[in-house]
């Protein structure tokens, strides 16, 4: 397994800037997810290390080698398409054992590891099948298999699990974690489902209109974001915009339409200095709603929606100065506010309303 | 539309092919194996087989269809290839005029071939002034028989047929699967070889199979070759003595189960699957775009083909500007005159104002049943419909001369159906001759344009108080105009070049259409073959400014025209 070093990555289309001078490393090993909404660029990175895009600058590595001219089919790569580009003319067995019948490979060895990498999958028994004869969840296991038994150097997953139902897509989740872990596999995985990217990823990257916004785990891209656009992208939030009026120790003091707020920085390195204009973050699951007004932080308003979802209730609060709706999550609701019109209040701890700098 | 009127519209249509479709065929099987005295015979056959000229013929037109079949594969594939990789200077022009020849009369261009190719033509002359020939024993590159100049006139005039298929099978193709070949090491024409070529093959099947029919049946180009060792020729000159003559209705069965058998080996071995459309495409195709070099060399190519594609009706053109053009490299003397004298011979201007007239009603004829076919077939669940759907496709697979055979045999004389010859007037047979064999290009286009056009709009106009039959004409049928037009367009334009029906049922010089007017004035004497070329120019003048507009609405769907 390689790790993979990517700097000063450009690639353009026309007057559109895909890729915007990009450096990424990757360890041997690792299962890395690049996020980001449609159009900025993730896809784009994945086949520039497939070897589908030349880019106009900047360079590719895997370990040691520069890859960045090396065509595709010598690159090595393993890759899994969105629409699994299972060739129809070719039954399941012959779609795995493609790769290794290019490799030259001896009839017995590519049936031996043909078999094994079905049974990896769990589609032992079925390779004389028809691809139109498979299931949606079938075809995407026979693509896993065909891109995983030629053993390559490493594994690129293009929106694998986008064509699945729900349930399926739960289930495959992690199963492609089991299989790249017991393998070691370095594996680069493109998704726009944040759902999928933290519950797999060992470390994510979310792009923004060809450049990475931030690097790091789940838990660091989910509590420590760094810009508005990361916290947005990457699960609910409520953005305020506010303006920094005192410090004091770890709690910074933001004046704000709806109130003064009290906040803490969590960026090792950005800091806002006096009366510079911030933004805030405060994820809706992390407020909660009450008729009478909290001793910290609290945001008046009118309760304008409550929605009851079982494991949630959901409440949107239309406060004074402010378009947008405060939107809070009680999550396991024992009793749930059904008076809307009425005046409530919100509230959140220091440390759960994350200061970022201005959108 | 209602149910009702559904149903009315299905039958109709159903009808219509019944009496003008299958009745035909049927009469002239039947022909062929009922004794005069009424009798199941099978002795035209064994008689048939054992007739030596009978069987060169039917070999010689399996080998017409074979070889052009696979020329025209060979010209139209590498083309198709460039175009669907390379994205080069001036490819959308070419793109278009690539597809030019297949509305050129091939019989005229016929003409061309001769002049160029025959023993005193342009080459053996250019050969002999340069001292490589020796004039006396002149090189003859049309081959024993000339079925070398028959299948090259063919092949260029069918290859458009093969790269719209082609490109259509290439375009739909998911870039995805070559890709993930690419991802899986495999390069270049391993690549096309291992996983391009399977998965376009049923797009080239149905291209090819469409070809080899046409190319099989033709009729024009052997006949102004002056070559009679084939079938269609053979059944064209049975016709002179049919009454009592059950060879030519024996020979035009052999030929249709000919067609329809290899038709389905092909089917049989390539056509098994649909793989279009399968996977949905994740990455739009993108062209590479061509360096100079290779640029100039895509459109090099591109280029070099349509010219000598175009190169026999270049011949034509000239042939109607010559006074004189015999064992000379260009025309020794050039004349305007045989255009003046195209317009007032009798034969000419009867001839136009009889192919419009003929071509116009078909083409009207084609839009109504066209826009009802294609209507039950996408807009209703009625059963059945897909053989209506399938049957409306029917006449690009079977022979022309099948057909024109079948009208003839069924409107002669003391026939049920001899009330269409109005006096001597064939126009009611030969209207309805032009649109059956026109309707799957109208069926297509306007099936198409139904499958683009969400049937809630319609809904939404009945929602708001109009009848349903209001809400098509009102919403839909505006709508899909553009796909109308386009294939009511190449309905038209093949009306005017048809050659089978008009040669076989149009009798009378003033009932002539133009491909017969074209006919006679070839073998006359004199100025005949000129008068015709000019006649020729004429008539591609105006295919060439219709086909342009069709090209431009329909854009790269014209591809889906020419399938089965």
């Amino acid at each position: 397994m390689v790790s993979i070093h990517i700097r000063g990555l450009v690639k353009r289309f026309g007057e559109v800037v895909a890729l915007n001078h990009l450096d990424l490393d990757i360890a041997a090993g690792e299962l890395f997810f690049l996020l980001g909404p449609s159009g900025c660029g993730k896809t784009t990175l994945l086949r520039a290390i497939a070897g589908f895009h030349l880019p106009d600058a900047g360079t590719i590595k895997f370990d040691g080698d520069d890859v960045t001219k090396v065509a595709p089919h010598k690159r090595e790569t393993g890759m899994m398409f969105q629409s699994y580009a299972l060739w129809p003319h070719l039954n399941v067995f012959r779609n795995v054992a493609f790769g290794l019948e290019e490799r030259r490979l001896a009839k017995p060895e590519i049936k031996r590891r043909v078999d094994e990498a079905l049974a990896m999958v769990k589609m032992d028994g079925l390779g004389p099948r028809r691809i139109n004869q498979l299931s949606g969840g079938q075809q995407q296991r026979v693509a896993l298999a065909r891109a995983l038994v030629i053993r390559p150097r490493c594994l690129l997953l293009d929106e694998p699990l986008s064509n699945l139902d729900s349930k399926l897509r739960i289930e495959m989740r992690s199963e492609i974690r089991r299989i790249c872990k017991e393998f070691g596999l370095t594996a680069i995985y493109v998704t726009h489902d944040q759902k999928e990217a933290l519950s797999m990823a060992d470390r994510m990257a979310i792009l923004d209109a060809g450049n990475i916004a931030q690097i790091g785990t789940p838990e660091e891209l989910y509590r420590r974001p760094r810009s508005a656009f990361v916290a947005g992208f990457v699960g609910e939030t409520n953005l305020i915009p506010g303006t920094l009026t005192s410090v004091s120790g770890e709690n910074y003091y933001i004046r704000t339409a709806v109130g003064e707020l009290v906040g803490r920085v969590v960026s090792p390195d950005w800091q806002p200095a006096q009366g510079e204009a911030v933004t805030l973050s405060i994820r809706p699951e992390c407020l909660s709603i009450d008729s009478d007004p909290p001793l910290q932080n609290p945001i008046a308003g009118r309760l304008t929606e409550s929605i009851y979802l079982g494991e949630t209730a959901q409440y949107a609060l239309k406060c004074a100065g402010r378009e947008e709706a405060v939107h809070i999550s009680e999550l396991n609701p024992r009793r749930v506010i059904r008076d809307t019109g009425a005046a409530f209040y919100a509230t959140a701890l220091p440390e759960d309303i994350v200061i970022l700098p201005a959108s | 539309m209602s149910r009702t009127l559904a149903i009315t519209v299905y039958a109709f249509t159903a009808t219509f092919f019944a009496l003008f479709f299958v009745f035909p065929i049927w009469h002239t099987v039947q022909e062929a194996f009922v004794t005069a005295d009424g009798k199941i015979t099978f002795a035209y056959f064994t008689e048939l087989f054992r007739n030596p000229i009978y069987v060169e013929g039917l070999v010689n037109s399996f080998y017409m269809g074979l070889f052009t079949t696979i020329l025209a594969l060979l010209i139209a594939l590498p083309l198709a290839l460039i175009s669907n990789t390379w994205e080069f200077r001036g490819k959308e022009i070419l793109n278009a005029l690539i597809l030019v020849p297949l509305i050129l009369p091939p019989f005229v261009g016929a003409l061309g071939v001769r002049q160029f190719l025959g023993q005193a033509g342009v080459l053996n002359t250019f050969l002999t002034d340069l001292g490589l020939m020796d004039a006396t024993t002149p090189f003859d590159w049309l081959g024993e028989g000339r079925l070398a100049g028959i299948v090259l006139m063919n092949a260029l005039h069918l290859y458009p047929i093969a790269y719209l298929n082609i490109s259509a099978a290439l375009a739909n193709l998911d870039p995805a699967m070559e890709e993930a070949a690419e991802n899986m090491g495999c390069h270049g024409i391993r690549r096309l070889f291992r996983v391009t070529f399977p998965l376009i093959m049923p797009g080239l099947f149905a291209g090819a199979t469409i070809i080899f029919i046409w190319a099989f049946t033709e009729l024009g180009v052997p006949l102004v070759f002056d070559y009679d060792r084939v079938t269609s020729v053979q059944i064209f000159e049975g016709l002179k003595d049919l009454s009592g003559n059950p060879f030519p209705y024996a020979l035009v069965v052999v030929m249709l189960v000919a067609a329809v058998f290899f038709y389905l080996i092909g089917k049989w071995f390539f056509g098994r699957d649909n793989f279009a459309g399968s996977g949905r495409a994740s990455t739009g195709r993108s062209h590479r775009v061509a360096s100079p070099l290779v640029g100039t060399c895509c459109a090099g190519i591109f280029t070099l083909v349509t010219a000598i594609a175009i190169l026999p009706h270049l011949g034509v053109i000239l042939l109607s500007l010559s006074n004189d053009w015999y064992g000379t490299i260009l025309p020794t003397a050039l004349t305007g005159q045989h255009y003046e004298d195209a317009l007032g011979h009798p034969l000419t201007i009867h001839s136009i104002a009889n192919s419009l007239k003929y071509s116009s009603l078909a083409t009207g004829l084609d839009i109504l049943l066209g826009i009802g076919i294609a209507y039950v077939v996408v807009r209703t669940r009625l059963p059945g419909r897909q053989l209506l759907d399938a049957m409306a496709m029917l006449p690009l697979a079977v022979p022309g001369l099948v057909l024109a055979f079948g009208y003839l045999a069924m409107t002669r004389e003391g026939q049920l159906f001899d009330f269409l010859i109005i006096g001597e007037d064939p126009i009611l047979i030969l209207v309805i001759a032009y649109s059956v064999r026109r309707l799957p290009y109208v069926v297509r286009s306007a099936a198409a344009g139904f499958q683009q056009t969400s049937v809630s709009l319609e809904e939404a106009a009945q929602n708001l108080g109009s009848t349903p039959l209001r809400a098509l004409r009102k919403i839909t049928l505006p709508l899909i105009a553009a796909n109308l037009i386009a294939g009511a367009l190449l309905a038209f334009s093949f009306a005017m070049l048809e050659v089978s029906d008009s040669l076989i049922l149009a009798e009378q010089q003033q009932h002539y259409p133009i491909t017969k007017a074209i006919y006679a004035l070839i073998s006359s004497l004199g100025t005949g073959p000129n008068l015709a070329s000019a006649l020729g120019v004429w008539a591609m003048i105006f295919l060439a400014v219709t086909i342009t507009g069709a090209g431009v609405i329909l854009g790269r769907k014209m591809g889906a025209l020419f399938r089965v």
